[in-house]
């Protein structure tokens, strides 16, 4: 099995795709840490949310793209309110209030799903323009599965240009490497703060939007994929775009070869990762800050 | 720093003599929710011990917890052990995992220590989920309970059991208050109010961090032993991240770092749980809520906050009261 060429083309791909779901949970959480200051342990309840919104909104308007469209924006929203309510007044009250308030807010969102859609796990159809199968390499692949892994490269694009090339991005780099010194130079870092948490919660909710169809929709998918975007973000390294994107890969490839090849061991194996990275490298792989 | 004041001793006492009223009045159910009270109640005053006063917050206690249990379980169902040499098993296996942990993660601090603790809680975890020798995600049944016939005592009864598992967090409170009162609980303290500072004195910091948080670990592990011997059956769900998060919020809904408020915590959390769920199957929203109303509200906790309203008291008469009502929670 393991000498074929084709097993190891398609658990690549698996494990791309794996990597990429988790590149778009952890690159907000991320740049909402390194930002902030704050840890968000409902990112993932976010993503759930948007699952629930886009499973919603698929089966309202009869089309995928609904759900593509709306679960983003939805989720976006949830965030404002979270974050005039709550996030705006935790941002200075240590990290262990903010990972006490952001676990209870896990379990009020847990509670809201099951409210809302019930404890039966739903599912989505995938578009039209990407079901059935693809043949390439001589293998044969989903290719909405493809499709996640090229949208997940069209984001990474997307923010490396948006933090690199333009003001925003400047801006938020000045914020994560000394936001003091940034707000004197007369930026309104406040509404950075804010754009940038925004664009975190839009990109939980379309990673909720776009695994729906390929996973199955239950009220503690949230919980389920919290553990591996934060293993990502620290052993990425908090705030860092390049820790994130290497994060990702890192335990996607881990986690799923280590699924195949050593089952017995594969759990194990990223925890293990983790903890050697945070006794060599305490800070991460790719530090924000110097 | 820790001072067993006299609201303190009076507390523990008034918690004590009510958890053995309630004992003799109550029926079976009752007794079932008492004897995970006093389990929980010795877990939250070790998380309490380090997270309170060592300023390590840790979000592996789950996991030390479910080690305890899982020690317990193989000694006495693998090995054939007796009792009381898989309670020694489950008190030096959670100890000497939560001492690992400890030494490994004294470096980092913050959201760091945090993650550092999660990760080698969450590895446990997939450990006993995976394992076919502990067998894995069923679970181990047939787990007996300490015969202490000897002693005119009989566990297997329900209300025998609650009251053993009340003595040993009584203990577990004598103990921890002893050690925080003794030398290394102050150095413990110095530490937590300034790390640089001890270390410049000349202190090996991380031997105090790890000896400390291995101490939390093996009240964690009896705690385990405890509970498996409770519910005669341990499975991975114990070790799981999400009930170091539980016992978190028992120890800042008492009070974090007064040590009563970690049993109170546990009390309180244990019956409204069950309260709730006599109404509505959604207890998750109503913790929830609670949970960040009690952060957002200032975070002392019940007791935290009893204590600063006595210490206020206090402070109206004449004489300089103590300034140790609002310990520092950063």
């Amino acid at each position: 099995m393991t000498a074929d060429a084709s097993f190891w083309i398609v658990q690549t791909l698996n494990a791309l795709q794996l990597s990429m779901l988790l590149f778009l949970l952890s690159v907000g959480l991320t740049v909402i840490f390194g930002l902030l200051h704050f840890v968000n342990l409902a990112h993932g309840s976010l993503y759930a949310l948007g699952a629930f919104v886009g499973v919603s909104a698929s089966a309202f308007a009869g089309s995928y793209w609904a759900a593509f469209a709306v679960a983003p924006v939805a989720v976006a929203l949830v965030g404002i309110v979270l974050y005039v309510a709550l996030i705006r007044r935790m941002r200075n009250a240590g990290p262990m209030n903010q990972v006490l308030v952001t676990f209870g807010l896990i379990f009020v969102f847990l509670d809201l799903f099951r409210l809302g859609w019930g404890d039966i796990p739903l599912g989505m159809a995938e578009p039209d323009l990407f079901s059935g199968r693809t043949e390439f390499l001589g293998i044969v692949y989903p290719t909405y599965r493809l499709f996640i892994i090229g949208l997940g490269l069209v984001v990474l694009a997307a923010l490396s240009l948006l933090l690199s090339r333009t003001q925003l991005g400047a801006i938020v780099r000045a914020g994560v490497d000394n936001g003091d010194m940034a707000a004197c130079l007369g930026i309104n870092v406040e509404r950075v703060f804010f754009v940038v948490f925004c664009l975190g919660c839009a990109l939980a909710g379309l990673a909720g939007a776009v695994a729906a169809p390929v996973l199955s929709v239950t009220t503690d998918m949230g919980t389920a994929i919290l553990i591996p975007t934060l293993v990502v973000v620290v052993i990425g390294g908090l705030g860092s775009l390049r820790g994130a994107i290497a994060g990702s890969l890192l335990i996607g490839f881990v986690q799923t070869f280590g699924a195949v090849l050593a089952p017995q061991a594969a759990a194990v194996a990223v925890y293990a990762l983790l903890a050697v990275v945070l006794i060599l490298r305490p800070a991460g792989l790719f530090p924000a800050r110097g | 720093m820790f001072h067993q004041t006299p609201l303190k001793t009076g507390a523990v006492l008034l918690l004590a003599t009510a958890a053995v009223v309630y004992a003799f009045t109550t029926g079976f159910f009752g007794l079932e929710l008492l004897t995970e009270v006093a389990i929980l109640a010795i877990v939250a005053i070790a998380l309490d011990l380090v997270a309170g006063y060592g300023g390590m917050v840790s979000l592996c206690h789950g996991a030390l917890y479910g080690v305890g249990a899982y020690a317990f379980a193989s000694a006495t169902v693998l090995l054939g052990w007796g009792g009381g040499a898989g309670m020694a098993m489950a008190v030096a296996g959670g100890g000497a995992f939560a001492w690992l942990i400890g030494a490994v993660s004294a470096r980092t601090h913050g959201i760091f220590f945090i993650m550092a603790t999660l990760a080698f809680g969450q590895m446990a975890y997939a450990y006993f989920f995976d394992s076919p020798l502990f067998g894995g995600s069923d679970g181990m049944p047939g787990i007996a309970r300490l015969d202490l016939s000897g002693a005119g005592l009989d566990l297997n009864d329900s209300r025998g059991y609650a009251l053993f598992c009340t003595v040993l967090a009584l203990l577990a409170y004598a103990l921890a208050a002893t050690l925080l009162r003794s030398g290394f609980g102050r150095t413990l303290v110095g530490i937590r109010a300034n790390e640089p500072r001890m270390r410049a004195l000349g202190l090996p910091v991380w031997r105090h961090k790890a000896a400390a948080f291995g101490t939390s670990g093996a009240l964690a592990g009896l705690a385990g032993a405890l509970a498996a011997q409770h519910t005669m059956y341990v499975s991975p769900g114990l070790l799981h991240w999400t009930v170091s998060g539980e016992l978190l919020i028992m120890v800042i809904l008492g009070g974090l770092g007064t040590l009563v408020g970690a049993v109170l915590g546990a009390g309180v959390l244990v019956f409204v749980k069950h309260e709730v769920a006599r109404f509505t199957d959604h207890w998750h929203m109503v913790v929830g809520l609670v949970l960040i109303a009690t952060v957002l509200s200032g975070g002392r906790g019940i007791f935290g906050q009893i204590e600063f309203l006595w210490g206020r008291r206090g402070a109206r008469r004449p004489e300089p009261a103590a300034t140790e009502g609002s310990p520092d929670h950063a």
